[in-house]
């Protein structure tokens, strides 16, 4: 006999969001959709956008990690999810005695995974190369987790309409992810911006998480680390919120 | 209803916007039985099994699974069952047991049980030597093994089988049929969908055939084929017989349809003794040897065709494909 209850249903679905973790990490990370959107592209696009630049090594590093999570754990919902409605695997999840929120859940955990353990790579360059110093390590995880963490859901919504394909899903979002990208305090800092194109980039989800970055790498942002704690766990809500939504309009249309 | 249906569906509706899909169904599959859901392309059976299994919201009407209501107790519902779709949707870049591993982890199978269950499926479908190989190396027969197997990972009551054998060939099909068949004999419910009327007139206790969205018939496959005696036919092989004196069987009177079939012609009449009569009568005016003459009830086929306004007996080819000319009429 099955142990029933609101605790033994959460224990379930814990275990079952991570089920699906592991079982992604294994089929998707090195798939070449992955690899071209979420590892080499940003890398990319740093070292198109820093050459010349003379920007100081710490700098670097917390605009990299930035990137690097943002295009990253972005891309793992648009690659996946349609991939799974194609093959019908997507069907097992939905099939299975978990929630929604579940599934959703575990695969922003992919995301975030996937974004977390990219981030690395520039935060290890940037200590063993570079010699930098971490002004504040605590935040720089509690940073990387959370903008891992939001970015991973920007991508379920992307993912959340009724693709079949990761292309037609990654185009798109790519479209949408560069201006997010360039009104963010990336390539022009927060405070050299006027008023209104500073008004406009806090429509980006990466403002909130380059400031944090600041914060964390360099010691000091834009504005208040506090503000950008406060908003980025409210963005994985706002995004997984129409993502739920979306998910559940398939299952009455059928697709 | 009584606690001896595995599956109730009462008034099922579904819309596709204007497009009715399933027109307000009821039935009932019993607990322990070989249940065919039959139907032609477009008939509402998918749209069906998919809101059976979750997968799709209903409009209107109620689901019952194993006395679980399926709109308030999804959970319970979804442990009852297994699904095998027509898709082999198995995980390619995994092996055989990470797939069952993993389907055992969605249902929470305890860890111990779930090893010990996944290496029972594995003898049972003739898997356990490719264990450790990627499914994506994997002929269709046993990737077809490997989802009925993840299917049963969590030993459900109901099986939703969705065309089991489409494509295999006749070893893996013959194969399968005999896995349905000990599944079920082990108390399993089997739901199966398929458009091979001959694999359900073999396999179920009962079929439910549905046209236009609604149940135009359920019933045993013997008491449907009773219903339509009417379809009854002469089958007969004629030696030297060149296809146009075969064809002219068409024309003998009594004849209401003709469906060439290999080197036999079978004949359907509502009076297949008068018919027979007839048949030899052609035969010895032309001097043709009968090889084989057999008179024959409707078969699960017929019934299928008459329920779902397809005309019985239409000529065409041994492959199924119809020529789309009629024949015979008398």
């Amino acid at each position: 006999m099955r142990k029933e209850g609101l605790l033994a249903r959460f224990g379930d679905e814990l275990a079952q969001a991570w089920a699906i973790l592991v079982k992604d990490v294994r089929v998707y990370y090195f798939t070449p959709p992955m690899i071209m959107m979420g590892l080499l592209m940003p890398f990319f696009m740093f070292f198109s956008f820093s050459v010349r630049r003379g920007m100081a090594p710490q700098a670097g590093v917390a605009q990299l990690l930035a990137m690097t999570t943002f295009f990253t754990a972005s891309s793992a919902g648009p690659v996946i999810i349609p991939l799974e409605r194609r093959t019908r695997t997507y069907d097992r999840l939905l099939a299975a005695p978990m929630s929604l929120v579940t599934i959703l859940a575990g695969k922003s955990l992919v995301g975030a995974f996937f974004g977390l353990a990219v981030s690395l790579v520039p935060l290890v360059a940037g200590l063993v190369l570079f010699r930098i110093s971490i002004a504040d390590p605590l935040l720089l995880l509690v940073s990387v987790i959370l903008s891992a963490g939001v970015f991973s859901t920007l991508g379920i919504l992307f993912a959340s309409g009724s693709a079949q394909s990761p292309g037609q899903v990654l185009m798109p979002s790519t479209l949408l992810r560069w201006p997010l990208l360039f009104i963010s305090g990336i390539f022009i800092p927060l405070e050299q911006m006027a008023p209104w194109t500073r008004a406009i980039s806090y429509l980006s989800p990466l403002t909130y998480a380059q400031d944090l970055l600041n914060h964390a790498v360099l010691g000091s942002g834009a504005q208040s680390p506090l503000l950008d704690l406060v908003v980025l766990p409210c963005l994985m809500a706002l995004f997984l919120i129409p993502a739920l939504k979306l998910h559940d309009r398939s299952r009455r249309l059928g697709y | 209803m009584d606690n001896d249906y595995a599956i109730w569906a009462s008034n099922l509706t579904k819309y596709y916007g204007d497009l009715l899909a399933v027109d307000h169904i009821d039935f009932g599959v019993r607990r322990g039985e070989i249940f065919g859901f039959l139907g032609p392309n477009g008939a509402g059976k998918t749209t069906t099994v998919r809101m059976l299994t979750t997968l799709l919201l209903p409009t209107e009407g109620a689901i019952l699974i194993n006395g679980y209501d399926l709109s308030r107790q999804p959970y319970q519902v979804k442990r009852q069952f297994g699904i095998v779709p027509e898709e082999s949707n198995v995980y390619a870049e995994l092996s055989a047991w990470d797939n069952l591993i993993f389907t055992g982890r969605l249902y929470r199978v305890p860890r111990k049980e779930r090893q010990q269950r996944a290496r029972e499926l594995l003898e049972t479908f003739g898997l356990q030597e490719k264990r450790g190989v990627k499914v994506q190396f994997f002929s269709k027969g046993m990737r077809r093994r490997l989802t009925i197997a993840m299917a049963l990972i969590h030993r459900p009551a109901i099986l939703f089988l969705d065309e089991p054998i489409a494509g295999l060939d006749a070893q893996s099909a013959r194969a399968i049929k005999g896995l349905v068949r000990e599944l079920n004999a082990e108390g399993t419910t089997i739901f199966l969908t398929t458009h091979q009327i001959e694999v359900a007139s073999q396999l179920c206790d009962r079929v439910a055939i549905i046209n236009h969205g609604q149940i135009a018939a359920i019933d045993t496959p013997e008491r449907l084929k009773r219903t339509f005696q009417s379809v009854q036919s002469v089958e007969v092989a004629l030696d030297g017989g060149e296809l146009k004196q075969q064809e002219g069987l068409a024309a003998l009177p009594g004849v209401t349809t003709a469906v060439k079939r290999g080197d036999k012609m079978r004949l359907y009449t509502a009076d297949p003794a008068a018919l027979f009569v007839e048949v030899m009568g052609y035969a010895q005016s032309r001097e043709l040897r009968v090889i084989s003459l057999n008179t024959l009830g409707p078969s699960l086929e017929d019934v299928f065709l008459a329920i779902t306004g397809q005309e019985v007996g239409t000529v065409r080819h041994e492959s199924g494909r119809r020529s789309g000319r009629k024949r015979g009429g008398g």
